[in-house]
């Protein structure tokens, strides 16, 4: 199993357990974490799933895929340097203690 | 394993006028189930519409012999897989994004709004249906698409053309006579404005697709707007009469929704409640398994989104409408690479401006007759009249 912490806009963070090739977004879901939306399931289409990757994970988290950056660009709350789609991060054993920050809006 | 139990005893005329007592049936008795008046093996669990919608491989959306096309008259990104229906989604995209509709458009909209709403007419019974919901979804959309100077009557009246040619399955003439006429006004109208829309780049999605680097070709750009005009008018028409039946029809709810300005919970509640698009169809590319049930290649499965909405698995009064839900995971958006294109806009479009807007000018609004307000459709579902007191 490999841990994510989730670090909701007001501080508030909450660590789950989930199975490797899972996506940071379906970890959250399956989990019931606050925050993370993933409505059009992983297709990269709706930008409701977005997330600020911890500055420590900034590398081991990977690069943006093919088109995550267009469709960041739909993201409600602003897009940094360490924005991602959560849907677009497989975990791995290498990624065990991962952190994500989420944003103040999805919608 | 054998295929799916088969149905003939429903009938299009009930799922049309009240679809949701059959499928709260069929969520527990039959949840796959070849449904001989519709054509297609219908799914009623939102599990099994979620699953469907998020495998374009193995259910897809490719399906040329459709009526949409001859109503389009052009093979649209509706029924497209893969890289194709990326590229052609992709063009449109910047122009429906949350930061172009609020930054850029936000004001316009407002404007709008204001300008639909304040010529209601105070003190007596209107039809808020016709006089509000769908003048006001094509006046938006107009200006989203880069079209203003089409009327509302024109883009609603193409809107109308366009679903009812895609929704032919009887392949009848006449509704394919009215699309035809419909497709030429709009050829015209595209084409006249082509030239305005490079030279002066607006932002909005024919600007955005016609000006961008490299332009997917003019006829499926023409193809995209008509897929927006079809797809772009009823829905969010449909989203606003509901929640402002929802609301009106529960005065306690609407009291909390004011003081908690939740207009945006009283939107997404309204969607899953009725859910404006209420089924999609996808094409079945090779033989599988769903709900226990043998599923050939080649059969057509119907997502019912409508009825995943209100699925008992993960609703508790799936059939109330009642805003202040904890969870509300709804499906009316659909999922997958189709996932609707304009939710951004419908979001911030009808729950944070209309809506507020609507009950700030008329506090005191309230149904005419709860009884007179006439539901209808299957494939699109919504009031089709509002009559509301206005003072």
């Amino acid at each position: 199993m490999v841990k994510v912490t989730y670090v909701a806009h007001d501080g508030a963070r909450v660590t789950v357990e989930a199975e490797p090739g899972e996506s940071v977004m379906q970890a959250a879901l399956s989990n019931d974490v606050e925050g993370i939306i993933g409505e059009c399931g992983g297709a990269m289409m709706c930008a409701t799933c977005h997330c600020y990757v911890d500055e420590a994970w900034e590398v081991g988290a990977g690069a943006r895929a093919e088109g995550e950056e267009d469709m960041l660009e739909g993201a409600a709350s602003e897009v940094t340097g360490r924005s991602r789609l959560s849907c677009q991060i497989k975990l791995a054993p290498e990624l065990d203690g991962l952190v994500v920050h989420l944003p103040e809006e999805q919608l | 394993m054998a295929l799916a139990p088969r149905d003939e005893t429903i009938t299009l005329a009930q799922l049309t006028a009240d679809p949701y007592p059959i499928y709260r049936r069929l969520r527990s008795e039959s949840p796959v189930l070849r449904v001989a008046a519709v054509g297609r093996t219908l799914l009623t669990k939102a599990s099994l519409t979620k699953a469907v919608k998020d495998d374009p491989e193995l259910f897809s959306s490719n399906d040329p012999a459709t009526p949409m096309r001859p109503a389009f008259r052009a093979h649209t990104l509706m029924r497209k897989d893969g890289a194709e229906h990326m590229a052609e989604r992709t063009a449109i995209a910047p122009a429906l994004t949350p930061k172009r509709i609020q930054a850029d458009w936000g004001p316009l909209y407002e404007k709008l709004a204001e300008e639909y709403i304040s010529r209601l007419p105070r003190g007596g019974t209107v039809d808020l249906f016709k006089a509000l919901c769908g003048p006001l979804a094509a006046r938006i959309l107009a200006h989203i698409l880069g079209i203003p100077e089409a009327t509302d009557d024109e883009m609603q009246r193409w809107s109308q053309a366009l679903i009812d040619g895609a929704g032919n399955f009887g392949w009848a003439p006449e509704p394919f006579a009215a699309s035809d006429r419909a497709n030429d006004e709009m050829d015209a109208l595209l084409e006249r404005l082509r030239p305005l829309r490079i030279a002066e780049p607006d932002g909005s999605a024919y600007s955005v697709m016609l000006t961008a680097e490299n332009p997917v070709p003019p006829s499926q750009i023409a193809a995209t707007i008509k897929i927006a005009i079809g797809g772009g008018i009823n829905e969010p028409r449909d989203a606003l009469a509901t929640a402002l039946f929802g609301l009106l029809d529960n005065p306690g709810q609407l009291a909390e929704v004011k003081a908690q300005d939740a207009w945006g919970k009283a939107f997404e509640e309204a969607i899953r409640w009725v859910a404006p698009i209420q089924v999609s169809s996808r094409l079945v590319t090779r033989d599988t398994e769903l709900g226990g049930c043998e599923i050939p290649a080649g059969d057509t499965v119907m997502t019912v989104q409508a009825s995943a909405c209100r699925d008992e698995e993960l609703y508790e009064n799936g059939e109330e409408f009642f805003v202040f839900r904890k969870k509300n995971p709804h499906q009316a958006f659909g999922n997958g690479p189709h996932h609707c294109a304009g939710a951004h806009v419908a979001r911030r479009t009808v729950g944070k401006i209309i809506l507020p807007m609507l009950f700030d000018r008329f506090p005191d609004m309230r149904l005419a007759t709860r009884e007179d307000v006439q539901w209808r459709g299957f494939g699109f579902r919504g009031p089709v009249n509002l009559p509301v007191a206005l003072n």
